[in-house]
Formats: structure tokens, sequence, C-alpha cells
């Protein structure tokens, strides 16, 4: 009774074992719960020190020592993988949070503040969509110098108006709900109209559209470092791995394949952990795409 | 008796939209209204004739063009006002499921005027409790969410909340929308007993003209924005002085088919607010009008005391039965 009566953000009951229920859903949350563990400890699953050189060792097939092989500088491949998980996921996890949080933000105020604020809010949320992403992260990497706190700062910046426009899109729907014009009747303040009543009820496509924007960071952060203009070698990034293993295609192919598998099975996992999560906290939209 | 609410002259017009366009359309017209300590008002017309604007408007959710209003003699205008009266007035929303946020448990709910408005609660679960059996629902619906009441479970909900901070004033936007006939006795059986018990001043909006009948003391009809007629409920029943009221009385359905009338029956759609007929608005609907009503729009005037009404032709409360004859000359 107490945290009924206190509860002001009750959750909504069963998702998870709506989500166990829905077979997508399942394997997202399988696939992304390993590579989670796998980012988290990666320090201690990783059989080697993934930027130890062997060059005596170089471009070994799979074997018993090494379970996927080694690359052209003899380091071990699935320990390179695995730290390549931590900072996949590290990078796509923290860009894509700053950039929820500030869409969020800039979001409910556009949809619930002045007509004003609204109108130059929207257009810099349009001039920012505007924006060709792969073009305007060269243009910023070249000014700022390639890294991560570069790579995560241009993810921010070229991910944040789409979830903005979301929740300024869901916030103005509910702004006219009766419930909405009922806690005005009785008094409510703005903040508490905001906190209280509309957070709750605009977040949830907002948490889909960031599962199924993970992989999409995931492919830019790879497709970058491939390009040598995002995470500087020798850190182990799986799109430096990539890269690293394409020069050698035809001498040891196992090295892009090896790199390749775990980029696929992730992009497959958020994705499907997404849809799952769309299809259970939405059974009407079932099918419908957001963004 | 001391006035808790009073409206003079008050319009509300919207803006028509269209680019640079400042046409505006106008949804009430000088609508002046009051509501007495312990009294209870009914809002009646048909749909679009501007009473749940009236509501809103009250409440400070739609800003007025022109005219003032006033509670318990403060006036009301500024943001600063309404936050005011917002404490001392409660509305109730047509839609009783809609109206709850649906996140949140009714426990929550029914406590949240206390929270908004800083009063002391010390222990929810008790006051909670207390609102609960106040509207006669069992403590454990404390627990639920607003999508598993039924809909006279959210009405009852509604009204709790409304009474929590006990206001001087009750808006209700049909009270009975929605419901089944047992259950809108029950509701209606509700409201007597608690303006009964705390004195409450009601504003009822409806169209069931049977729930103004069991509740209302004055009825008030709107037609396009305008009161038409305004009177003691059982007056106006029993001697309609508008011809817009009669034939609204007339299109009540009644059990026996010989008293019906369909010589009073409306005849046409209401007419559009963007295209306002010239003369007296209901002329081309009404079965009394003549060159006069097409000409000239009709003042709202007395026709007997405390009735008021906007008619040429209106039935003045003084004339015996047989000189009813003599207005039609």
């Amino acid at each position: 009774m107490s945290s009924a009566v206190d509860g002001a953000n009750p959750v909504r009951r069963g998702i998870g074992r709506a989500l166990v229920a829905d077979r997508m859903g399942l394997a997202g949350l399988v696939l992304v719960v390993a590579f989670l563990m796998m980012a988290l400890l990666a320090p201690w699953i990783a059989p080697y020190d993934p930027i130890a050189l062997d060059v005596k060792a170089r471009f070994q097939p799979p074997s018993a020592q090494h379970w996927a092989g080694t690359d052209h500088l003899g380091r071990d491949l699935l320990s390179r993988i695995i730290w390549g998980a931590r900072l996949a996921l590290g990078i796509a996890m923290t860009s894509i949070g700053i950039a929820g949080a500030i869409g969020l933000i800039l979001g409910l105020i556009a949809g619930h503040g002045p007509r004003w604020l609204d109108g130059i809010l929207v257009l810099i949320f349009d001039s920012m969509s505007s924006l060709p992403m792969i073009f305007f992260a060269l243009a910023v990497i070249t000014v700022l110098g390639p890294g991560t706190a570069t790579l995560i700062f241009v993810i921010v910046l070229v991910s944040f108006p789409a979830y903005a426009r979301l929740i300024r899109t869901q916030t103005l729907a509910l702004t006219q709900a009766d419930y909405i014009l009922a806690e005005r009747a009785m008094g409510a303040g703005s903040a508490r109209i905001i906190l209280i009543h509309l957070l709750p009820n605009v977040i949830g496509p907002l948490v889909i559209l960031i599962c199924m924007d993970i992989p999409v960071v995931i492919m830019l952060e790879a497709g970058l470092s491939y390009l040598n203009l995002g995470v500087k070698p020798p850190s182990p990034s799986w799109g430096n791995i990539l890269s690293e293993g394409y020069n050698a295609l035809r001498q040891a192919p196992h090295v892009v394949l090896v790199a390749g598998v775990p980029l696929v099975l992730a992009t497959l996992g958020f994705t499907f952990l997404g849809e799952g999560l769309r299809d259970v906290l939405d059974p009407r939209g079932a099918g419908r795409r957001w963004g | 008796m001391k006035t808790v609410l009073d409206l003079r002259d008050v319009s509300v017009d919207l803006p028509l939209g269209g680019f640079l366009s400042r046409a505006r359309l106008p949804i009430l017209l000088d609508v002046s209204l009051g509501i007495a300590a312990g009294e209870s008002v009914a809002l009646v017309g048909e749909s679009g004739s501007g009473k749940t604007t009236l509501a809103r408007a009250v409440m400070g959710l739609q800003p007025i063009s022109r005219g003032t209003m006033s509670l318990d003699d403060q006036p009301l205008s500024t943001a600063a006002d309404f936050t005011r009266m917002r404490r001392q007035a409660a509305m109730m929303f047509q839609d009783a499921t809609a109206s709850l946020s649906p996140r949140l448990t009714v426990g929550y709910l029914i406590t949240e005027p206390f929270r908004i408005h800083g009063q002391p609660l010390a222990d929810p679960e008790t006051t909670a409790r207390d609102l609960l059996a106040m509207v006669g629902l069992p403590p454990a619906i404390a627990g639920r969410y607003p999508h598993e009441l039924s809909g006279g479970q959210a009405r009852r909900i509604g009204v709790a909340r409304a009474l929590a901070l006990k206001p001087r004033l009750l808006i209700a936007d049909e009270p009975t929308a929605g419901l089944d006939v047992s259950v809108q006795a029950e509701v209606l059986n509700l409201l007597s007993d608690l303006r009964r018990d705390m004195g409450l001043a009601y504003l009822i909006i409806t169209h069931n003209l049977a729930l103004v009948r069991h509740v209302a003391d004055r009825v008030v009809v709107l037609y396009l924005g305008r009161v038409v007629e305004q009177g003691p409920t059982a007056q106006v029943f029993a001697k309609p002085a508008h011809p817009y009221t009669a034939s609204l009385i007339a299109a009540e359905p009644k059990p026996d088919p010989r008293q019906r009338r369909a010589d009073l029956a409306i005849r046409g759609e209401v007419p559009s607010v963007l295209r306002r007929p010239s003369g007296c608005e209901f002329h081309a609907r009404c079965p009394l009008a003549r060159d006069l009503c097409r000409r000239v729009a009709p003042a709202l005037a007395s026709t007997g005391p405390g009735r008021m009404a906007r008619c040429h032709f209106a039935v003045t409360t003084q004339q015996e039965q047989g000189e009813e004859h003599a207005v039609e000359n």
C-alpha cells in the first residue's frame, strides 16, 4: 500500500517476461547480455594482452593456443575482439546515452515550452539533421583530430536531433491530453507536469529508438576506425582489426572473418532487442517504425 | 446569498489561423453568470454551443478575450490569480479515465492535490483511504492504475480528487457521460450528498436534461456561445420562455407517445460559428420565426423574476395561458 501511494514512477509490470516470451526479443537480449559481459569482464576473460606483439607468430590460423588466430603483428585476435567489445559498446553507449539525455531535455522543452522557443529549437534540430552524417563526421574529425573523444562528440551531435524531435512530437501530442489539462486545472506547475506526467509517458519510444541506434553507432565507429579516422591504433577497435585484416585478406582471410562476426552479431542483437522492446511496450504499433 | 463565481460579459475567441491572418472566431459571446454558495447551476446546450469552452475559461485553461471573472470577489485575470483559484475550484473532465495520468496509481493521483498545493500530507495512505471512503470505494483500489478502473470507478476517483482540498466551486463537465443508468444515479446522489455536506457551488455542464432536473437549482441555456435563456430549473422546464429551450425539452425522449410534440421539434443542424445567421441566430430553426427575427438580433431581457430570455417573442411568466397567442398578433 505504501509503495502504491508513494510510487511516483511505477514500472510497467511484466516487461521482462513478455520480452522473454518474444523469440526475437529473447535472441536480442541473449546477444546483448553476452556482449555486455564480454565488455565488462574483458581483463579477466581475454587470454592474452590485446596489444602484446609476437611477430614470429603472425598470421596464425585459429588453433588451440589462439582460438581465433593472430594478426599481422602476431597479436591474439580473440583478446583483441573481447577488448574491442569494451571499446565499441563503451563508445556507443556513452555517446547514445549523452545524445538521448540531450534529446529528451530539449524535446520536452520544445514540446511543452513557449512557441518561440519551440521554433528556435526545431530550427536547430532540422539544420543538424540536414547535415550528411559521414561528411559532417569527416569534417569535425579533420578539425579536432581523430580520437575517442572526437568520435563521441560527433556521434552525439548527429544523433540528438532525431531523439529531440521524437520526444517533442510525443510531448506536443500529450500536452492537449485530458490528464495534462486536468493537472493544469488542479494547479500543477510546469516542472511537475513535465517530470511526473510527461516524462514517463514519452520515454518508451526513446528507449526503443536508442536500442536500435546502438548498432548504427557501432558500425559508424568501426567504419571511421577502418578509415583510420576513429580510434587510434593499436587500440583493439573492431574497425581497426577489420582494416588491418583487409590488407592481408589473401594471406590470412580469418582475420577479417573473425572481426566481422562480432560486428554482425552485436548489430543483430541490439536490433532484435529494440524490435522486441517495441512490440512488448506498444502492442498496438507492431511493425511500426519510429524516427 | 453570497456569490461564489461571477462572470460578466465573458467572450472567448480563437484565432482562425492562416498566414498573417488576424481573423478570430468567436466561441463565447458576452456570457454573464453568477453562482451562489451552495447553489447548483446547469449549463445546457447542443454540442458546439461553448459549454466546455466556458468551463475551461473559468479554470484559466482558455484565455478570455473580453469580460471579467471573479471567484469569491477575487478577480481572475493574471496567471497568479488562476494559480490561487485552482486551490478553491476544481474541475471534473468529461472523460474520467483519460483525465487520470496513466502511469500513476490511484493512491498517488488522489493525494496529488495536497502535493501540488503544498498542503500537509503526513500520512498519504490514510488520506487516500479517507478520500476513497468518501466516494464509496474500497481502500484496495489505491494500488490500481487508471486503465484498471471501470468508468464509474474512474468518475468517483475524479470526484474524490476534485474534492480533496474542499473547494468552494466544482465544475463538472458531463459528470454522467459514459456511465450506465444505475451508476449515473450513484454518481448524482454522491454529488448531491457532498453538496449538502460541504456547501459546494456546482457548475454542471451537460446536455442530459434528466440530469439537470435532478441536480440543478438554476439552468442556463447556451446557443452558439450566447446565453439564450436562464432561470430556476423548475420554472424553465414547466414553462420555457425561449423556443430553443422549448424545443430542447420537447426533444427529450418521452415514454408516452401522446406527449410528444412534433410542432416543437428542432429543424436542421446547428449553424456553423463560421457563418453566424443574421438577426436572431436561432431563426433558421425556430418554429416561431418571422421577418423581424431575420433582421434584428434580440437582446437578453427579463421575462419574470429571476428569468431571462433572448427572444423577440419570449413567453413571459406574467402572462396567462390564454394571452400567449397575443404574441403572434
